[in-house]
């Protein structure tokens, strides 16, 4: 019973791992761009949604109305300049490397490195939560499903059946044929870039609801989120979803039925395993050379 | 070869020659000149919370040392650096404080690992370290290091009983014990001891009779804590004892709070104070180690001076806007540390490592929340502790062990 | 003998470095000039040791502080549990550093697909599941942290920092000097070589695979030594101060501002950013440190991706003038201390060698043993050419797998069409060529089918085949790119090889040149099988080949592209004896002019002749050309084909994938036609070429 009511809640908290993976897995895939500072915006939008609530009394999830769009613009300034820079992969990782450096100061230097938490009374959603007979399912973490799974999923049905998806996959495929096809991949860039800002602040708006905050834990982000972009394949949004549930069923169980401690030996062995064995992701189909 | 070589060599040679040519002004050691103290402190980063603490302590101390007329006349300065939480920095900082900018004396960083890093430098250099908060006393061996915060040679021993001790005084003894262990330098030492003295919180819990029903370790800062929490609340312990730091108490209650579980009593080794009083109702009840609480008769115990020292703290903590701005533990330990560096001072009568050193092996020092300190080289420095226990109670912390320095009785969990 | 001269120098600085640091008093240098020096050698030597693998050979790794942490860690637990001396654990640090980097090679360089990028993650994992086995293990710390006791030292050395101070040099003059050995060495310029253009470097006889295994071996061994010291640096070793991130950014930010493609690129960034760090700290700035490191690794990205060794060694004067007036200037006004002055000096040579490009007239041409490039940015591991044409020609033969099935992609599907659309693509004939088929073959036909006969006869006569395939089949996932495939060279032939796109002819020349293993069926080169043959045994075996989209080295000139298949070819030779011989046979392919520049600067059709000509190098049996016409116009083909004449005179059999059935028809002594992985056709060009089957797998699939 332990085992299902831990696997049930690494599940759900696999959400927000797959949603904090969505924005970084599509700017890799389809832009090609390593944007590490894709933890940097995933901060901003935790400490924003912080400030918001406690500053301005919003509803937590209310603020995304005011984060999705300000990061939203962001994320396509952040595209834009990658774009200008002409940096893709190896140094568009260096470069947002470096962002993310200073975007960790920078929110040290402005929230303090002090752990920051919603109190009880301005987070309604911390303690409650959804009973099922035994197994009870926390308000937080399934909200952290839901969010993800509706954001992903939408983005999902959006790559694959429309015209903008079409032309971002082939763009993804081959930029300049891509653009031989009267695809504006600039405007295409913008578009995606804002989008994985616009997941980040929801990202942020979800861990914040959950977690204490503290400028470092974007670092403590990497492993897992990277454990799952890979696991679900770059640029594969269903896959980032199962490989984030995944990911967190994983987690549960081992902490239940090993230890707590062995948790990331697991983990970081799986993404380990995966990379050799799967390095193009669990749901990747082979194509001809 | 000769072309990229060359530039290279005459650059390196050039650095050499000005750093040789360098002729350091030695200061001058008129009375005139201040005093200068220097130290890191983790003003960034992950321990930055309390860091803060000390260094608001430690200004408000040197501003009224100064307004009393400083030490042997002189007025005392504290140059602090900021290590950034990062015990890689912190020894590098040291050296730069006593070999570069040729400080007179150093005060301890805040937290185990960096005290234990700037010991070596202090060793290295052999000069004096009172330091605030050190755990792991055996393996602070250096002759010259004084705690600030005694917890006893053996904290693997002492804490587990004081604690046990404690509850074993409720009017229902707890019987079965969940331990959540965080695998970091302190907290691990307390769980499960050092090196080969294996004993901790579960061997002697055992040895007490109890029954452990939970032994958890976890890596600092796990990714989710529901599965710990669905742990315990499986395991209905009448008593859940988090030996970790900062936040995880938090983390893991409301995480088990979701699970629709509270449990009935627990005790957090090192908090981060502020937080768990944040936990509102849930919060109620929870133990923690300490040495001195701002509670009235805990106040009125330490003297005159305590009531106007916790006040004008809270006034410049809530200024510099510290989320907890309370005299607690970690400044009143911050205070014993300077007291302990200006008797040695004192004692010696002049600015000397070894007179300095050996004034405070030979006459102690007094202090304000902990009364007079001996210190014992064969114990590692560390004095008899006045570690007790305090409990939320009404919204607050308040010491409630041992009865003789208790603010409040000890409570325990409401009737179910 | 050049490196032995750089080892000599390095062994001047070095003990220039411990005469001044043991007389320090007498000669006046401040105490903490010794502290930060030892800073700064820990920094190079791991820096230095990083970049082995990480700048040489452009796996960028995030798991430096996985060696420091091993080294450290068997410091602290050596000393602490086990009684080792110190001088011992240092080695032994080394060792356990080594065996960690073996296996992380061992498992990464397995899969021969890997990218850069999954490499860099994959390292990112190793701190982590380092860090929490030494947290699980109560026999390392379980977390808590050793204490490391002060170092016994002898009477002379003076004090523990001085003992402290001679270990990091040693370490770090090790590493330096295994750098820059390497550097000038057979084995750094594979290194390079793998760094610019991996598969190529491969298949011209590089062992890329052990390459890399060294470098990252070497790396482990220098930066566990490294570690092992930094333990007794620090005085307490604990799990979040090694394997934490702060390592490996530091390694990354160094290495990057210093530049990744010479020894010397370390050993100044490691200066410039410890002495900056130091200035910020001392100037109460500690808090702006990482902003300044990101800006800095952000800014130098964008302005001078390759590193400011590139730069100062364009202007070397220029640069130590700046430096010099700088810190005499900043000296005499006795205003600032001797670090600040020391760090504006190094920013104002930086600087001043960074911008000078774009204010002064190019620099004199770099002599050709240089191995940077300022103009391109280094860290593009893909060899993809900017040309449009070249890429959509590459597209197309992708074999597009899940976008095939979108509706857009009926348009991809057509990408051969675009191709041939692009009038300077010049493919605009293969179309014409398909459309004049049927009537040009059978007239065509005629008049050759005696040469044909006499070709065959003249095969059949020659007896034994250079290459053999014997039902070759090969498998992508559930996808059969090669049904038994069957197939033979013989010498002196020029065999044609044919087919729409997709029909398997790259996938056939994979598996020739041994980058891939057939799923079935084998493959023999002079009646020797190369199954299981890595490629570079298989260039031995002598096959070489040319890339469809060429992938040249970019970091060197197109005489030492063509000197290093010499180098690593059937014969080997050493450089100097290469660059003559690399001479002739870019003579051969009419690019002798052009021997001194860079590959970023020749045209399409330059940068294909510079395929064959790097190919011929390796001095082989057989060539295989893969569409090496693509994208040419009339001219640079004609060109070409003259160029491919001349090398088949020289008396190599070659095997021609091309698109241009007109050319193929002129060129080829036989052709062989692929259709859906299954041979269709074999024999007689004119033959083939009217074969109906051949018509309409072409015919059938084209929309001409």
């Amino acid at each position: 019973m332990i085992a299902v009511q831990a696997a049930l809640t690494g599940a759900l908290i696999g959400g927000l791992y797959a949603l904090m993976a969505a924005g970084l897995s599509v700017t890799w895939g389809v832009l090609r761009v390593i944007n590490l500072a894709h933890f940097g915006l995933i901060l901003a939008g935790a400490y924003l949604t912080y400030e918001l609530v406690t500053g301005w009394g919003l509803d937590p999830i209310l603020t995304v109305v005011v984060t999705a769009p300000v990061l939203f613009g962001v994320g396509a300034c952040l595209q834009w300049a990658y774009e200008r820079m002409n940096m893709v992969e190896f140094n568009s990782l260096l470069v947002s490397f470096g962002l993310l450096m200073v975007t960790i100061q920078l929110a040290t230097n402005t929230w303090t490195a002090d752990f920051r938490r919603l109190a009880a009374t301005e987070n309604p959603y911390a303690t409650s939560s959804l009973e099922l007979g035994r197994l009870i399912l926390p308000t937080t973490t399934l909200l952290a499903f839901v969010i993800a799974a509706v954001f992903i999923g939408g983005g999902h049905l959006l790559l694959r059946h429309t015209f903008l998806g079409r032309g971002m996959r082939a763009f993804a495929q081959d930029r300049t044929v891509a653009a031989a096809f009267g695809i504006d991949h600039r405007r295409l860039g913008l578009l995606v870039g804002g989008a994985a800002g616009a997941s980040a602040a929801v990202a942020g708006m979800i861990f914040t609801l959950t977690n204490s905050l503290t400028p470092a834990v974007a670092y403590e982000w990497f492993g897992i989120v990277f454990a799952v972009v890979i696991l679900g394949g770059v640029g594969n949004l269903l896959g980032t979803l199962v490989a984030g549930v995944g990911v967190g069923l994983l987690s549960g169980l081992v902490s239940v039925i090993w230890s707590p401690s062995t948790e990331p030996f697991v983990l970081f062995l799986a993404i380990i395993l995966a990379l050799l064995w799967r390095p193009h992701g669990l749901f990747h189909r082979r194509g001809v050379a | 070869m000769h072309r990229r070589l060359l530039p290279a060599l005459v650059a390196t040679l050039t650095i050499v020659a000005v750093a040789a040519c360098t002729t350091k002004k030695e200061p001058s050691t008129t009375n005139q000149n201040p005093i200068v103290v220097g130290s890191t402190l983790s003003l960034t980063g992950s321990l930055a919370a309390t860091g803060l603490i000390h260094k608001i302590a430690g200004e408000q101390f040197l501003e009224r040392l100064n307004a009393r007329g400083g030490l042997l006349g002189r007025q005392v300065q504290w140059k602090v650096l900021d290590d950034q939480s990062d015990q890689a920095k912190v020894g590098q900082l040291y050296e730069q404080l006593i070999s570069q900018d040729k400080v007179d004396l150093i005060m301890g960083p805040y937290a185990t690992p960096n005290i234990l890093s700037a010991m070596a430098v202090a060793e290295r250099h052999n000069f004096v370290m009172p330091q605030h908060t050190a755990v792991l006393a055996p393996q602070l061996t250096y002759d010259c290091q004084f705690p600030a915060w005694s917890i006893g040679t053996t904290p693997n021993r002492f804490v587990p009983n004081l604690l046990l001790d404690a509850v074993a005084t409720l009017p229902r003894p707890p019987k079965r014990i969940a331990v959540l262990t965080s695998q970091s330098g302190s907290a691990a030492f307390v769980t499960d001891g050092l090196g080969d003295d294996k004993t901790g919180m579960i061997t002697i819990a055992k040895e007490r009779g109890l029954e452990v029903v939970v032994d958890a370790h976890y890596a600092p800062n796990p990714s989710s804590w529901g599965s710990i929490a669905a742990q315990v609340r499986d395991a209905k312990p009448d008593l859940l004892i988090s030996n970790s730091l900062g936040v995880d108490t938090v983390n893991a209650l409301t995480a088990m709070k979701q699970l629709g579980y509270r449990p009935p009593l627990t005790f957090s080794l090192f908090p981060a104070p502020g937080p768990l009083l944040g936990l509102g109702a849930d919060g109620v009840g929870v133990l923690s180690v300490s040495i001195f609480e701002p509670n009235k008769a805990l106040i009125d115990k330490a003297g005159a001076d305590a009531q106007a020292i916790v006040d004008e703290f809270k006034t410049k903590a809530t200024a510099a806007s510290v989320q907890f701005p309370v005299f607690e533990t970690q400044a009143a330990a911050s205070w014993n540390a300077w007291e302990i560096l200006v008797a040695g001072v004192k004692g010696a009568g002049r600015i000397d490592q070894k007179a300095i050193c050996d004034s405070l092996h030979s006459r102690g020092a007094d202090t304000t929340f902990s009364g007079h300190l001996a210190f014992d080289v064969n114990m590692n420095n560390f004095w008899p502790t006045n570690l007790g226990l305090k409990q939320i109670q009404n919204g607050q912390w308040v010491m409630v062990w041992p009865a003789s320095r208790a603010a409040a009785p000890i409570q325990g969990p409401a009737s179910p | 003998m050049t490196i032995r001269k750089g080892l000599s120098y390095l062994a001047a600085v070095t003990a220039l470095l411990a005469v001044l640091a043991h007389f320090h008093s007498s000669v006046g240098i401040a105490p903490y000039s010794i502290v930060l020096t030892t800073t700064v050698l820990f920094w190079i030597a791991q820096a230095t040791s990083w970049n082995l693998l990480s700048g040489y050979a452009g796996y960028f790794s995030f798991g430096q502080g996985a060696y420091v942490g091993v080294g450290a860690y068997s410091m602290a637990v050596l000393t602490g549990r086990h009684d080792v001396g110190f001088l011992w654990s240092i080695p032994i640090g080394g060792l356990l550093g080594g065996v960690l980097a073996l296996a992380v090679g061992a498992v990464a360089f397995r899969l021969g697909s890997l990218r850069g990028e999954i490499f860099a993650l994959l390292t990112l994992a190793v701190p982590f599941l380092l860090a929490t086995f030494a947290r699980i293990n109560m026999d390392i710390d379980g977390g808590q942290g050793t204490v490391i006791a002060l170092p016994a030292y002898p009477q002379w050395v003076g004090d523990a920092q001085h003992m402290l101070f001679y270990l990091s040099l040693a370490v770090a003059a090790l590493a330096v000097a295994v750098a820059l050995a390497v550097h000038g060495s057979r084995y750094g310029h594979g290194l390079a070589a793998v760094h610019d253009a991996e598969d190529a470097a491969e298949v011209l006889g590089v062992p890329t695979f052990r390459y890399k295994m060294v470098a990252i071996v070497l790396g482990g061994v220098l930066g566990g030594m490294g570690g092992a010291v930094f333990a007794m640096q620090i005085g307490f070793v604990a799990v979040e101060s090694v394997f934490g991130l702060t390592i490996p950014l530091f390694v990354i930010v160094i290495s990057v501002l210093g530049g990744r493609r010479h020894w010397l690129g370390p050993v100044i960034g490691a200066v410039l950013v410890v002495v900056l760090q130091d200035r910020l700290s001392a100037g109460g700035l500690e808090s702006l440190e990482n902003i300044v490191m990101g800006a800095l690794l952000v800014g130098l990205v964008i302005v001078a991706p390759d590193g400011l060794y590139g730069r100062l060694r364009a202007r070397p004067w220029l640069a130590l003038g700046a430096f010099a007036v700088v810190l005499i200037g900043m000296s005499l006004t006795g205003y600032w201390a001797e670090l600040d002055a020391l760090l504006y000096a190094m920013f104002a040579a930086a600087i001043v060698a960074t911008l000078a490009d774009r204010f002064l007239a190019q620099p004199t041409p770099k002599s050709p043993d240089a191995t940077f490039s300022p103009t391109r940015v280094a860290a593009d591991r893909s060899g993809r050419t900017p040309q449009p044409a070249a890429r959509a020609a590459g597209a197309a033969d992708a074999g597009a797998t899940e976008v095939a099935q979108l509706p857009l992609l009926h348009a991809a599907e057509a990408l051969p069409g675009l191709a041939e659309a692009a009038p300077q693509a010049g493919e605009a004939r293969a179309a014409e060529a398909v459309v004049g088929l049927g009537e040009a073959a059978p007239q065509a036909g005629e008049a050759r089918a005696a040469e044909a006969v006499v070709g065959l006869g003249e095969a059949a006569a020659r007896g034994r085949a250079l290459v053999s395939c014997v039902g070759v089949t090969r498998d992508f996932g559930g996808v059969r790119a090669l049904d038994g495939v069957s197939l033979q060279v013989f010498p002196a032939e020029i065999v044609g090889l044919v087919g729409p796109n997709g029909s398997g002819k790259t996938t056939l020349v994979n598996l020739l040149c041994g980058a891939l293993q057939p799923t079935r069926g084998t493959v023999a080169i002079g009646g020797r099988p190369i199954g299981g043959l890595a490629p570079h045994r298989v260039a031995h075996t002598g096959v070489a080949r040319t890339y469809q989209i060429p992938r040249p080295f970019e970091s060197m000139t197109v005489r030492d592209n063509v000197a290093m298949a010499v180098m690593f070819g059937r014969t080997g030779a050493s450089l100097s004896q290469a660059r003559s011989k690399a001479q002739q046979h870019l003579a051969t392919v009419h690019l002798g002019h052009l021997a001194d520049v860079r590959p970023g600067s020749l045209n399409l059709h330059q940068r294909q002749l510079l395929e064959m000509a790097r190919a011929i190098a390796a001095e082989p049996v057989v060539l295989l050309l893969d569409e090496a016409l693509a994208g040419l116009n009339p001219a640079e083909i004609d060109d070409a084909v003259a160029v491919i004449r001349r090398i088949h005179a020289t008396g190599i059999s070659i095997v021609v994938v091309e698109h241009l059935l007109r050319v193929l028809n002129q060129l080829s002594t036989r052709i062989v036609v692929l259709d859906r992985g299954a041979v269709i056709a074999d024999g007689d060009p004119a033959q083939v070429l009217s074969d109906p089957a051949v018509v309409r797998a072409y015919l059938g699939r084209q929309r001409a």
